[in-house]
């Protein structure tokens, strides 16, 4: 099954919580889904830590030598892998993208987040080429406001689709529910359903929202 | 969205991964400033977990005898000392050495 790849040289643009969304929710959806932590922060570990949900499996402190080999072996028919790498150009990165079948670009609806975020698109582009491979990649805007699409992020989704990028739609909103994901591990099913977790934002809403994004990726992994 | 009959439709497939494929891979990469970043280990050797200091005098032959044996042994003074001292532990019965 698919290798899904989050990358981004940008520190804080939504890496993390793309993956554990995603993570999340395939395996909901009945996937095997391995999560590869790639990140020298740890949040896919922090976030294990408090509890993973049924059909995930976590790989943490994947490095530059074994990341090729890692992915090699989590893949396999009946599996997801979905990598989180470090905001930061690195081979790493690069090594993570030639295993990729989906490259995921998150990026906060802002001219530096798109500027940074573009190194990676450029890169996935020369990586199709060096490798003579089609290396599907898409962008998705992180932390938009949930009542009104500003004027920059307008611009950003004419600019992005005007280049020919292909844009992952609904983007993913600003909700406490997906930070607060990292303080208590599990899914937002788990969340929604436990009335001991107090959290500063709408579940349900956060809830749709990641179903919707995956369904989004699942269309591009078809 | 339900089911994993959907995700039955997703099926794994081959990528390059020899070394000449990430060798590309990284010659692409390092053109666009990613490179390896791979944190380095601090250099220089690890610090002794010998921290005890003991500085008494000697005649000078003897002193000149103990420097020259652990010189031929290649071994520090101290470690000298520390065997000096089991032995003489094991003689009058004072059990283990430190």
């Amino acid at each position: 099954m698919p290798v899904i790849v989050m990358a981004s040289p940008k520190g804080g643009v939504g890496k993390s919580t793309c993956a554990v969304l995603l993570a999340s929710e395939f395996a909901r959806m009945g996937a095997d889904v391995t999560a590869l932590d790639c990140d020298p922060n740890k949040s896919l570990t922090r976030w294990a830590s408090h509890g993973l949900p049924k059909g995930v499996t976590l790989h943490s402190d994947i490095g530059r030598s074994e990341i090729v080999t890692t992915i090699k072996k989590a893949d396999g028919d009946g599996k997801i892998v979905i990598v989180d790498l470090e905001g930061v150009a690195s081979q790493l990165v690069s090594r993570a993208i030639s295993q990729a079948d989906l490259v995921i670009v998150p990026m906060q609806p802002t001219a530096l987040d798109a500027e940074i975020g573009s190194e990676a698109l450029a890169l996935v582009r020369e990586e199709e080429e060096a490798l003579s491979r089609t290396i599907r990649h898409a962008v998705v805007l992180t932390k938009t406001s949930a009542a009104v699409k500003s004027r920059v992020q307008k611009e950003l989704e004419n600019q992005l689709r005007g280049a020919g990028i292909d844009m992952i739609e609904p983007s993913l909103v600003a909700r406490a529910a997906f930070s607060e994901l990292f303080a208590y591990g599990g899914d937002l099913t788990s969340m929604l359903n436990n009335p001991e977790i107090v959290t500063g934002g709408k579940v349900d809403k956060a809830l749709l929202n990641a179903t919707a994004f995956t369904e989004a990726v699942y269309e591009r992994l078809k | 969205m339900s089911g994993s009959n959907r995700l039955a439709g997703l099926t794994a497939r081959p990528k390059d991964t020899g070394p000449a494929d990430v060798r590309k891979v990284d010659e692409v990469g390092e053109a666009r400033g990613f490179v390896d970043r791979t944190p380095r280990k601090k250099p220089g050797r690890k610090p002794s977990p010998r921290t005890h200091q003991l500085h008494p005098k000697v005649f000078p032959g003897v002193g000149e005898a103990i420097a020259a044996e652990a010189e031929r042994r290649g071994i520090t003074q101290g470690q000298l000392v520390e065997e000096m001292w089991d032995v003489y532990a094991n003689k009058v019965g004072i059990g283990e050495q430190g």
